[in-house]
């Protein structure tokens, strides 16, 4: 029985992964590169200078690292400039909080929008000064 | 008070004991505990075709795909400030039972990995492999307190903290009391 609800269950998982690749925009996005999890998850005040090290911490523990634009929309960083490497990437980490304009391609994707990176265009440093207000997220130090 | 809730979460989730492997709660908005059947996939590969081995060895992002061929990435494991690609890479291409959270917070839906197994019936693994994996790379002990407080004594942060400091403005440059 567990062999037929094994074999079920994969041939159901092998007829739905067929889909093949997404069909991608061609796109150029302006915002803040952050933390995905602590600004989707709210766990802590998750933008600019004040979760500059929490965001750092947390790429490198490779948590998926996002955009996120002037409209509010999230997209999650799959690719940068010819390197597929989205775990704990340096070219990423060496930007995070930086307020970016990048050229690239989105996938969409049961309501996720990814994003691979061709080129950072424009790149304007960490312009999002909250530490004043909210100090250094999420312990103070 | 959120400087408490997150020292208590972030404690919870490393000496937190779980008798049975069952998601515990992390109180997230839009919170959901899961279980559910879906295959290991490189996010990548699954929507470009950009397929290298092994889900390109732990330096991708990776995801599941369900049994309704719904795509969902996996943001987070149970170990403070890291993700799941480590706790998930042995299972590339095959099908796990995933035991987590969904939570649903400004339009959008993640998924956080505590459990994992693969389907039907594999040995449970908490997801928390990141530590092992970091303190074998580091040279000290996973139950040292240099491990369980890796995001202060990860070589790679240390540089870049260094370099720009901890608000990224500059070393030294800190908040205006």
């Amino acid at each position: 029985m567990k062999s037929l609800f094994a074999t079920l269950t994969g041939a159901m998982l092998l007829l739905t992964l067929g889909a093949g690749p997404a069909a991608a925009a061609r796109v150029t996005i302006t915002g803040e590169v952050i933390d995905s999890w602590c600004y989707l998850t709210e766990i802590m005040y998750p933008l600019g200078s004040a979760h500059h090290q929490c965001a750092i911490w947390c790429a490198t523990g490779g948590i998926p690292v996002g955009l996120l634009d002037d409209d509010g929309r999230v997209y999650i960083v799959l690719k940068i400039e010819n390197d597929s490497n989205s775990v704990a990437n340096p070219t990423v980490l060496d930007i995070q909080s930086h307020r970016v304009t990048v050229e690239g391609d989105t996938f969409e994707r049961d309501g996720i929008t990814y994003l691979t990176i061709d080129r950072v265009i424009n790149d304007e440093g960490i312009v999002n000064l909250t530490a004043d207000d909210y100090g250094i997220q999420p312990f103070g130090e | 008070m959120k400087k408490f809730l997150l020292v208590s979460f972030a404690a919870a989730l490393l000496y937190a004991p779980h008798p049975s492997h069952a998601a515990q709660s992390w109180d997230l908005i839009g919170e959901e505990i899961v279980r559910f059947d879906a295959q290991v996939v490189d996010l990548l590969c699954e929507l470009t075709g950009d397929c290298p081995e092994n889900c390109g060895g732990g330096k991708r992002q990776l995801g599941l795909v369900d049994a309704d061929g719904k795509l969902i990435p996996v943001f987070k494991n149970a170990v403070p400030f890291a993700g799941a690609v480590v706790e998930l890479l042995d299972f590339c291409g095959k099908t796990v039972t995933a035991d987590g959270l969904f939570s649903t917070n400004r339009g959008t839906t993640i998924f956080s990995l505590q459990f994992v197994r693969e389907a039907p019936s594999g040995k449970w693994r908490k997801s928390n492999r990141f530590l092992r994996e970091w303190a074998e790379t580091n040279g000290v002990e996973v139950n040292s307190n240099a491990a369980k407080t890796w995001f202060r004594n990860d070589p790679r942060i240390k540089a870049l903290i260094a370099k720009d400091g901890k608000l990224g403005l500059g070393p030294g440059v800190l908040p205006a009391e």
